[in-house]
C-alpha cells in the first residue's frame, strides 16, 4: 500500500517536473529574432572583440554612447539624444535632441554634459495649436573654423500654415546666433524630404539631395555647392541613388552608400578632387550599410550594418586592406644557375603561384546591439 | 515491468501536456482568429460587366495558386469596430510552381461600384459589410476570384512588427508629415503629431514602420506613394518572418491578439507557413499599383476615377 503511495507521489513529482521542463525547453527554442537588443554599456565586448583605434561616438535608442579601447561609455540618457558630430578641434560634440514635435542642436562635453543649445526649434506657446509651427534640426555640423552650424532645416514656420509639403533645406547658422541670422544654402526640391547631412568640404558643402528621378521615383542624389543660393551641381547619378556622403581625413575620397533605388544599400568610395567626383567604387554588395566613417588613422572605414538577416544594426571596419591594397611584392626573377655557361636546353623554370591577394572581409565589432542607422558615427582620433 | 511502462507513459503524458500549455495561448488566438469566413454576397448584375470569361483549363505555373486580400484599417476610436475604413488593400496572389508572388495595390480613394449597392471609395467596402463586402466589391470590380482574406488594424501591424523584432527597410527619401493622425497612443484620435522617418538603411520598430506606411500628407503621389511603402514593408515583414521558429508563435500569437482576422483556417496556415519560406527570391516578388493612368483624380470628394479600360487587362494579366 505505501509502495504504491509512494509510487503515486513519484509520479506526480516526475510529471511535474517533465511538463515544466518541456514548457521551459520549448521556451528556449525561440529564435534570437525578437531578441531585445542589449544597452552597449551591458553587452562588454568579447575578450577577443576587434578594437578601433580613437573613439566613435553614436547613438542607440536615444542616448549618446562613446566607443573606445574595445568599451561602451554611456554620456546621455534615453531621451531622444542622435547625430554626433565633433567639433574640428575635437573638444566638443554637436548632437541632436527629438522630441515628438521637434529637434533641437546642443553643444555637449565628450562626457555628455550639454553646455549649449544652439537651436530653439519648439512652436511658441501661443502657437502650439498647429503641430506645423514646429521644426526639426537634423545632421549638424561645424565648419572648419567652428564658427558656422551646418543643418538639415524644415523652417521658418508660420503657425495655421497648413503646408503638407515638408521639406528640409541645408541651412548655415553663425554658431550661438539665433536661425534669423541664418540663412538656406539650398532649395529642397518639392515633396521629396529636402536636403540632407550636410558635410563642409574645403571650398563649399557636399550633401544629399533628395529628388525625382525620369520615371518619377524618388532617390538620393549626392550634391556639391559652393555658394547659397546657387543650384550646385549633382555628383551622383539619380539610377545610383547615393546618399550619407563622409570626407576622408586626408580629404581626397568620399565614402557613400548607394542603393539603386532598391532595398540594398552598398558602400561606395570615390575620389574627390575639391569639385568634382572620380568614377564610383563598390566595397560591400552583401550588407545592407549605413553611414560610413572614415578612421582619422586612414586605417578603414566603420559603419553600421545589421548584425544578421533582418536583424538591429551593429558597428562594423572594413580595414583599408580591403579597397586600397598593399603593392604586391616583387616576383623573384630566376637566378642564373651555378656552374657557368649551360649549352644544353633551358630548364624550364618551376612556375611559382602567381600572388593571391587575400580577401578582405568586414569586421564584426559588435553584436546584439542596436545602433541608430540613421544617425552619422562621429570618430575622434 | 508495468511500473516502467507506467513511468514512460507518465513522462510522455507530461511533456506532451508542457507542450500543450506552451502552445495553448497560440491555438486559442489562432482558434479565434483563423477561419473567420467572410460572408460574401452574391455577384451583382455588375460583375458580369467585369468578370472576365473563365480559363478553360488552369496552366500548370496556375496549379496550387490562390489570391488573398490582405486589408488593412483604422481601428481607433474614431470608428465603431468593424466600420472602419481599409487604409489599405493589396491583392496578393501566390504561384507556389513557379515560386513567385504578385502584389497588387488597390488605391483606397478609387470610387468604384460598391457591392453594398451604389458608388463610394472602395475603403469604404469594408465599412458597409465588413470582409465579405470588401471581398465582394474586389471580386465584382476588379473580375477576380479572392479566395481568403486576412484583416490586421493599427495596433496589429504595429505589435506584428515588434513581436517579430522590428524590420530592415532602406526608405528612400525622408518621410515627413507636419499632420500625422496622432490616433493611435495620443489623448484624442483627432488630434495630429510631426513624423520624421529619415532617409537611407534602418531598423524600424512597430510604431515608426507604421508611420512610415501611414504617412501621406509629404508625398505628391500622395496614397500611390504610401502603397509602395506598404509592400516594402509587407516583404521586409516577409523577410524577418523567415528567422522565426515556431516556437515564437505563442508570443506571436499574444501580440496580435484582437488585432487581425482571416479566413485562412489552421490547416491552410499550416501548408502556408514552409511555403513562404521557400519564396527566398526578391525578383520574383512583382509589386503593381495602380498609377496614373489607370486611375485619376476628380472624382467626387477628392476620389479616383478608375480606367476601367486600362486597369482590367493589367489585372487580368497578373490575376488571370
Amino acid at each position: 500500500m505505501i509502495s504504491k503511495f509512494l509510487l503515486a507521489v513519484g509520479l506526480a513529482i516526475l510529471m511535474a517536473v517533465t511538463g515544466v521542463s518541456s514548457y521551459v525547453y520549448l521556451g528556449t527554442r525561440q529564435s534570437k529574432a525578437a531578441a531585445p537588443i542589449q544597452k552597449p554599456t551591458a553587452a562588454t565586448p568579447r575578450a577577443q572583440a576587434f578594437t578601433l583605434p580613437g573613439t566613435i561616438y553614436l547613438a542607440q535608442a536615444g542616448a549618446l554612447y562613446s566607443f573606445s579601447a574595445g568599451r561602451f561609455h554611456q554620456l546621455t540618457p534615453e531621451v531622444g539624444w542622435t547625430q554626433p558630430a565633433l567639433y574640428p578641434d575635437g573638444s566638443h560634440l554637436l548632437a541632436v535632441k527629438r522630441s515628438g514635435f521637434f529637434s533641437d542642436v546642443f553643444v555637449l562635453t565628450p562626457y555628455g554634459g550639454v553646455t549649449a543649445q544652439l537651436t530653439n526649434n519648439a512652436a511658441s506657446p501661443r502657437n502650439a495649436w498647429d503641430t506645423g509651427a514646429n521644426a526639426w534640426s537634423f545632421y549638424p555640423r561645424l565648419s572648419a573654423d567652428q564658427g558656422t552650424l551646418w543643418m538639415s532645416y524644415d523652417g521658418p514656420k508660420y503657425a495655421g500654415a497648413g503646408y503638407f509639403d515638408v521639406d528640409m533645406a541645408v541651412w548655415a547658422v553663425p554658431v550661438g546666433a539665433p536661425i534669423r541670422n541664418g540663412r538656406a544654402w539650398t532649395t529642397a526640391n518639392n515633396y521629396t524630404g529636402g536636403d540632407m547631412q550636410p558635410v563642409p568640404v574645403p571650398g563649399g558643402i557636399i550633401y544629399t539631395k533628395y529628388t525625382y528621378d525620369q520615371n518619377g521615383n524618388r532617390t538620393g542624389q549626392l550634391w556639391f555647392t559652393n555658394r547659397a543660393g546657387s543650384a550646385g551641381r549633382a555628383l551622383t547619378s539619380t539610377d545610383a541613388s547615393c546618399a550619407q556622403p563622409s570626407i576622408s581625413p586626408d580629404g581626397g575620397s568620399l565614402a557613400m552608400i548607394c542603393t539603386y533605388q532598391k532595398q540594398v544599400s552598398y558602400l561606395t568610395i570615390a575620389s574627390w578632387n575639391g569639385s568634382g567626383l572620380g568614377g564610383l567604387r563598390t566595397l560591400i554588395t552583401d550588407q545592407l550599410v549605413a553611414q560610413p566613417a572614415w578612421a582619422p588613422d586612414g586605417s578603414g572605414i566603420a559603419f553600421l550594418a545589421p548584425g544578421g538577416p533582418a536583424a538591429p544594426f551593429q558597428l562594423w571596419f572594413l580595414p583599408k586592406n580591403a579597397y586600397n591594397p598593399p603593392p604586391p611584392s616583387p616576383v623573384p626573377t630566376p637566378s642564373p644557375t651555378p656552374g657557368g655557361p649551360h649549352n644544353g636546353a633551358l630548364p624550364s623554370p618551376t612556375p611559382s603561384p602567381a600572388p593571391v591577394a587575400p580577401v578582405i572581409k568586414p569586421i564584426q565589432v559588435t553584436r546584439n546591439l542596436g545602433f541608430d542607422a540613421t544617425s552619422p558615427l562621429a570618430w575622434l582620433g | 515491468m508495468t511500473t516502467i511502462t507506467l513511468v514512460a507513459l507518465a513522462i510522455a503524458l507530461a511533456a506532451v501536456a508542457g507542450g500543450f500549455a506552451y502552445f495553448l495561448p497560440a491555438a486559442a488566438t489562432a482558434l479565434q482568429e483563423t477561419g473567420v469566413a467572410a460572408n460574401v454576397p452574391s455577384p451583382s448584375p455588375l460583375s458580369t460587366l467585369f468578370s472576365p470569361s473563365p480559363s478553360p483549363s488552369l496552366s500548370p505555373i496556375s496549379q496550387g495558386a490562390f489570391t488573398v486580400l490582405l486589408l488593412g484599417s483604422d481601428d481607433d476610436s474614431k470608428f465603431s469596430p468593424d466600420h472602419v475604413l481599409t487604409q489599405s488593400m493589396i491583392l496578393v496572389r501566390v504561384l507556389p510552381a513557379t515560386k513567385e508572388v504578385v502584389m497588387l495595390s488597390i488605391p483606397r480613394d478609387l470610387y468604384v461600384p460598391l457591392s453594398t449597392g451604389g458608388y463610394g471609395k472602395i475603403d469604404g467596402a469594408y465599412s458597409y459589410g465588413s470582409a465579405g463586402a470588401a471581398i465582394a466589391t474586389v471580386q465584382q470590380d476588379f473580375g477576380v476570384h479572392v479566395d481568403d482574406y486576412i484583416w490586421v488594424g493599427l495596433l496589429g501591424l504595429i505589435k506584428v512588427i515588434d513581436a517579430i523584432g522590428g524590420i530592415d527597410v532602406v526608405t528612400s527619401n525622408p518621410v515627413m508629415d507636419d499632420y500625422y493622425p496622432s490616433d493611435i497612443y495620443g489623448n484624442s484620435p483627432y488630434d495630429y503629431q510631426r513624423v520624421a522617418v529619415l532617409a537611407g538603411p534602418q531598423h524600424l520598430d512597430g510604431i515608426h514602420a507604421m508611420e512610415y506606411v501611414r504617412s501621406r500628407h509629404s508625398d505628391l503621389q500622395s496614397d500611390y506613394g504610401r502603397s509602395k511603402r506598404q509592400q516594402q514593408v509587407l516583404q521586409a515583414i516577409r523577410a524577418k518572418a523567415k528567422q522565426l521558429s515556431p516556437s515564437d508563435v505563442p508570443a506571436l500569437a499574444t501580440a496580435i491578439g484582437g488585432e487581425l482576422k482571416t479566413s485562412i483556417g489552421l490547416d491552410k496556415v499550416a501548408r502556408l507557413v514552409p511555403l513562404a519560406a521557400s519564396f527566398d527570391n526578391p525578383d520574383a516578388i512583382h509589386q503593381v499599383l495602380l498609377l496614373p493612368p489607370y486611375a485619376r483624380s476628380g472624382a467626387p470628394g477628392g476620389s479616383l476615377t478608375p480606367n476601367w479600360g486600362l486597369i482590367l487587362p493589367l489585372v487580368h494579366q497578373y490575376f488571370p
